[in-house]
């Protein structure tokens, strides 16, 4: 095994002391479980000079579950979150996507806030220094052409792989972000901008594959939150081929309510497919009436509309994006049946 | 009144003698060896295919502080290979790089850092040439040579007819031919290819410690690549991570280490790491098979007529018995007349293969029992039956010359049949909303040790000593290389057993050239055969100094002597002496007493001479496994599940029941590797799947229960009737697996591993196709 560089690892208290330290260090990584990072830093994709390990810092630390909101704290494990009673009882599909993720020991170590934040990733990324540099690097480094789509103009379509962020877009989850300029609260949704769009030019809120968080410099991920609804039913599966430690072929989270024979609320999102995390747009538009075909062939629809299909992983792009399909169509009828 | 009895061990669930150092950590292997002052080796690996070198330039590294020695192929115009006709490789590449990854130049340094910035100021100058990374690309016409010494980049072709297969084929009742691709596969042991080497420049001599399944090879090539002669080299095997055939021939890791040492005129140290080792490779080659198969009515087989083209990569390595072994090897299994055999072993630009488990022989068996199974369903007949019809009548030699005694594949059937519930059961699986499951059976086999090696001298096959001294303590000396896979133990076993003494009597002592006797190492099931024999001749030669000793002190003749183990008697009514006592009697003459046992294979089981090659393939016994595989297979998204595999081996006696089942049960868990989810694939060259995240080795989830039964077939020339139990029943996973996909699907996939979008889109393709047929009827 390589050895790792060297660099120095500072561990806050507080969160004070965490925005203070990351606001010193402008080239600091924050380090979580390091089970994606530090694997990272071992291919020489990212060297920073300093680590700032979260896991020290109190404030980030707790889940608070009832029946009315969620609240989780972006240094809590995932193995904490999956066998979380009130999470499992009131938020299944967030217990059910953290209980997905990799293998017991990565969720032992691996954190909320390091899920949610997950580098995208790709085949021709994911490497050695050695192995990238006789291929000539790539968009997402320092090479000119993204080697999944050699005519992209500049856009890098690394795939967002990360579990947890589906589970929460479908709850409509907010997150708070902490940086230099204090702190501010958002939509989740918001977080993520690798929309990979080849026909316009990248901006602040339409990035791709490199570009995939909205976040400023310095800044971070604290909190995610969420409310419940009452009513609502929610699941995650995701299609992998070995049963653990696989990143999602596709991945997928529904939460829907129904009302006697009516489907009344549908909300569908994707992870493992385009780089971020895709919560379909124009489900409600087929809400309103019973589940039938149509439902389907329009859910159907917006999947093919909305899901990429790129060759950034081992597995063919048109098999994660039918599979995604048929995962939603799946936990569509199991929740509308429960 | 006399209770003592010998102690017996041979058929019992025995602990591996060297778990508990494993267990708790304790075991060192070749990277945990510290030795202080050592210095830091890294490798300057090709990022290209296919280029002529122009230029190494190491002046800037040299510069740097710290940096105690460079090496290139400057250093060493030497070549290896573990085949004495096919020594093409460097262990630094000198005028040209023949794939990506291949070791250009090795910088030794005080640390892993100085040593892997020298590396960032190694320039490599080169003019690229065409690369070919399929075998098609590496033969076609116009194509260039990747060695000079092999026209059309073909490293061997073989062909042989026994029989008259047309003929066959023209009386035959239903004749049907399927192509089958298997994607290149890699054993991913567990531990990281490591070497320590210790140059001894005041009196020119050196040692290396290497993770290696064959010393006395690397011990050869060592004296070859530094031009040292063999009495200056030891070479020590510590404990091994594994090996599964990765580490039977010499790698250049070890090489390149020696190298380095001996220009820095100390010790080096030189780890790979996971990507180094999978780019190492000398895994088993992406094959494509085309298979021909004539069947009369009653299942008989009536000719066969295979063509195997296997991507060899850059270097001979051992390419030129894995393609002999695919051909010979459709024999010894069934009862089969009229082969024609067209086999053809390509060097391309993409990282050596070698000896994998199964060697040669999985690939081929997967077409075989593949088409066998598709071809007995068009017929109407039970796959199990065409098996049956098809035995061998052994004791026999097949027609191209194979010896074949004991014969356990009936038995084999029989258990998997009753055990998996097939008769009852086969057809007849339920099949929950959406998902449909089915049943697959096949069978494999495999030798114990090739009964010719590949560098012969003449020695005997295995040497044993044992030397028994004062405190009554038996050490047994063997080159035998345990890797993990328990021959250590089961040597032990068998020189207890035969002096009915409990193992703890016992130590064992391998690994280590300056010791222990010569052994060609641990490859191709020999040790359990061969070295287990020759344990068994040592401990047979020291019960007789025993007895002798016994004989004298009981004043009575040694045919007289009973040996109880511990105690040694004249007849019931002789209180006897114990076992020390007549170690005692026994060192009085001579002192330390030490013992020798050899064993060789006997001539009739060296092959035939009937085409070119053909000792390929030759053993003293062959092992046979069936298979029977459930599966269950979602139609919605492609993904197959194994729910259960039933696996009977024929190991000709289980000397040690614990470690057979371990190694069965591990085959069967390779087997499905690669049949499921494994693949060494590549982006121009570059390995893209060098890592354990893309490489996808099943996890411990994707483990069905796997039943098995052991079949003993009680090998006459085995030692107490054993035969292999490590590698044959691979094969038949494969195509047991994809039978049963068949089965539960209608579908048969003969391109492998059958990953879930496979499936999926062979799913897609059929509804496709029902619904233009759909369209085209109404």
């Amino acid at each position: 095994m390589d050895a790792l560089p060297q660099f120095d690892i500072l561990r806050p208290r507080t969160l004070d002391e965490l925005i203070a330290a990351r606001t010193r260090h402008a080239e600091s990584r924050l380090l979580g479980g390091g089970t994606d990072l530090v694997v990272n830093i071992r291919r020489g994709i990212v060297a920073p000079p300093v680590l700032i390990d979260v896991n020290g810092v109190s404030e980030l630390g707790t889940v608070r579950a009832d029946a009315h909101a969620l609240e989780i704290g972006a240094a809590v494990t995932l193995a904490d979150l999956a066998a979380h009673p009130d999470v499992l009882r009131y938020y299944p599909v967030v217990a059910q996507a953290a209980a997905h993720i990799a293998g017991p020991t990565h969720r032992a170590m691996g954190t909320v806030g390091g899920n949610l934040c997950l580098d995208t990733r790709c085949i021709y990324y994911n490497q050695s220094e050695w192995w990238r540099g006789a291929n000539h690097h790539c968009l997402k480094t320092t090479g000119a052409i993204c080697h999944v789509a050699p005519k992209s103009r500049g856009v890098c379509f690394a795939t967002f792989s990360g579990d947890l962020a589906p589970a929460l877009l479908t709850l409509d989850a907010e997150i708070d972000i902490a940086g230099p300029n204090g702190r501010r609260t958002m939509p989740l949704a918001d977080l993520y901008i690798g929309y990979a769009r080849q026909d316009v030019p990248m901006t602040e809120t339409q990035g791709d594959g490199k570009y995939f968080l909205s976040l400023g410099p310095g800044e971070f991920v604290a909190t995610v939150r969420a409310n419940n609804t009452l009513g609502l039913r929610s699941a995650y599966d995701k299609i992998r081929i070995r049963r653990s430690i696989e990143y999602p072929v596709a991945g997928v989270a529904v939460a829907l309510r129904r009302d006697g024979d009516t489907l009344a609320d549908l909300r569908v999102a994707f992870t493992g497919t385009n780089p971020r995390p895709v919560r379909l747009a124009g489900t409600a538009a087929v809400c309103g009436g019973p589940l039938d075909d149509r439902v389907f062939q329009d859910l159907e629809a917006l999947v093919r509309d909305q899901i990429m299909a790129m060759k950034t992983t081992f597995t063919p792009g048109h098999y994660r994006r039918r599979v995604a399909g048929v995962l939603a169509r799946r936990l569509v009828q199991r929740l509308f049946d429960a | 009144m006399n209770q003592i009895m010998p102690a017996h061990n041979i058929g019992d669930y025995v602990p591996m003698i060297d778990g508990p150092e494993k267990v708790s950590g304790r075991a060192k292997f070749t990277a945990d060896l510290v030795v202080p002052g050592a210095l830091a080796g890294h490798i300057f690996r090709s990022p290209y295919s296919h280029a002529e070198i122009l230029e190494i330039d190491v002046t800037e590294a040299a510069k740097l502080p710290g940096v105690k020695a460079i090496v290139t192929g400057a250093d060493c115009d030497k070549t290896f290979g573990v085949l004495p006709i096919a020594r093409t490789e460097h262990p630094l590449a000198r005028d040209k790089v023949r794939y990506c990854g291949e070791p250009v130049a090795a910088v030794a340094a005080v640390d892993d850092a100085t040593a892997k910035e020298a590396l960032r100021r190694i320039k490599l100058k080169v003019r690229q040439l065409p690369a070919y990374h399929t075998a098609g690309a590496a033969l076609a016409p116009d194509a260039i040579n990747i060695h000079e010494c092999r026209a059309h980049n073909i490293e061997r072709d073989v062909f042989f007819e026994l029989g008259d297969v047309a003929a066959a084929f023209a009386g035959a009742d239903l004749v049907r031919e399927g192509t089958y691709n298997c994607a290149e596969v890699c054993q991913n042991q567990m531990e990281m290819h490591a070497a320590l080497a210790d140059y001894d420049a005041v009196r020119d001599r050196i040692t290396v410690h290497a993770s290696t399944q064959v010393p006395y090879y690397v011990h050869l090539m060592l004296s070859q690549i530094l031009g040292m002669d063999m009495s200056r080299i030891r070479v020590v095997k510590p404990h091994v991570g594994g090996g599964f055939g990765c580490r039977t021939e010499t790698l250049n890791v070890e090489l390149i280490a020696a190298l380095l040492a001996r220009k820095a005129g100390g010790c080096v140290r030189l780890v790979v790491n996971r990507e180094e080792t999978f780019i190492t490779h000398r895994g088993r080659p992406e094959t494509d098979i085309r298979l021909k198969i004539g069947l009369r009515k009653d299942g008989r087989v009536a000719g066969v007529e295979c063509e195997c083209t296997q991507r060899g990569g850059a270097h001979s390595g051992y390419g030129v018995v894995t393609i002999l072994y695919a051909g010979s090897m459709l024999y010894a299994i069934y009862d089969l007349h009229n082969v024609k055999y067209i086999g053809k072993r390509v060097l391309t630009n993409t990282p050596p293969c070698g000896a994998f488990r199964g060697h040669g022989t999985v690939d081929v068996r997967f077409a075989f029992e593949s088409l066998l199974d598709q071809m007995a369903s068009e017929m109407g007949l039970d796959p199990i039956a065409v098996r049956r019809t098809n035995l061998l009548k052994v004791p026999t030699f097949t027609d191209n010359d194979l010896m074949v005694n004991s014969y356990g594949l009936p038995e084999c059937i029989d258990w998997v049949e009753k055990a998996s519930g097939w008769k009852e059961r086969k057809g007849r699986l339920l099949s929950p909303n959406g998902i449909k499951k089915g049943l697959g059976f096949a069978c494999s086999h495999y030798i114990s040790g090739a009964s010719k090696p590949v560098n012969w001298t003449g020695e005997p096959h295995a040497t044993i000593k044992l030397k028994l001294d004062f405190d009554g303590s038996i050490v047994l000396l063997t080159g035998a290389a345990e890797i993990g896979q328990g021959s250590s133990t089961v040597l032990v076993q068998s020189v207890a057993e035969v002096l009915g003494l409990e193992l703890s009597r016992i130590r064992i002592v391998t690994g280590d050239s300056d010791v222990v006797p010569k052994d060609n190492g641990s490859y191709s099931s020999r040790v359990t055969f061969m070295v287990g024999n020759a344990a068994i001749d040592a401990a047979n030669n020291l019960k007789a100094v025993l007895i002798a000793a016994a004989a004298r002190k009981l004043d009575a003749k040694p045919d007289e002597i009973e040996c109880l183990g511990e105690l040694y008697r004249a007849g019931a009514q002789d209180k006897g002496l114990t076992f020390n006592e007549v170690v005692t009697e026994a060192l009085r003459d001579t002192g330390t007493i030490t013992v020798t046992g050899n064993y060789s294979t006997i001539p009739e089981s060296h092959g035939g001479k009937k085409y070119r090659g053909s000792a390929i393939g030759g053993t003293m016994g062959y092992s046979y496994a069936a298979q029977v595989v459930e599966v269950s297979v979602d139609e919605d998204t492609g993904v197959v599940t194994v729910d259960k595999v039933w696996v009977a081996h024929d190991c000709g006696r289980a000397l040690n029941r614990l470690t057979v089942e371990g190694q069965v049960q591990g085959s069967v868990w390779m087997g499905m590797g690669q049949a499921m989810s494994e693949e060494a694939a590549y982006h121009e060259g570059l390995m893209l799947t060098a890592n354990m995240l893309d490489y996808r080795v099943p996890t411990i989830q994707d483990s069905p229960p796997i039943e098995v039964g052991i079949i003993e077939s009680i090998d006459p020339h085995g030692p107490f009737g054993a035969k292999e139990a490590g590698e044959g029943s691979l094969a038949a996973f494969l195509p047991a697996l994809t039978n049963a996909i068949a089965d539960a699907t209608g579908l048969r996939f003969n391109d492998l591993p059958v990953t879930p979008d496979r499936v999926f889109a062979a799913l897609e393709k059929r509804v496709r196709e029902a619904g233009r047929k759909q369209n085209g009827g109404g």
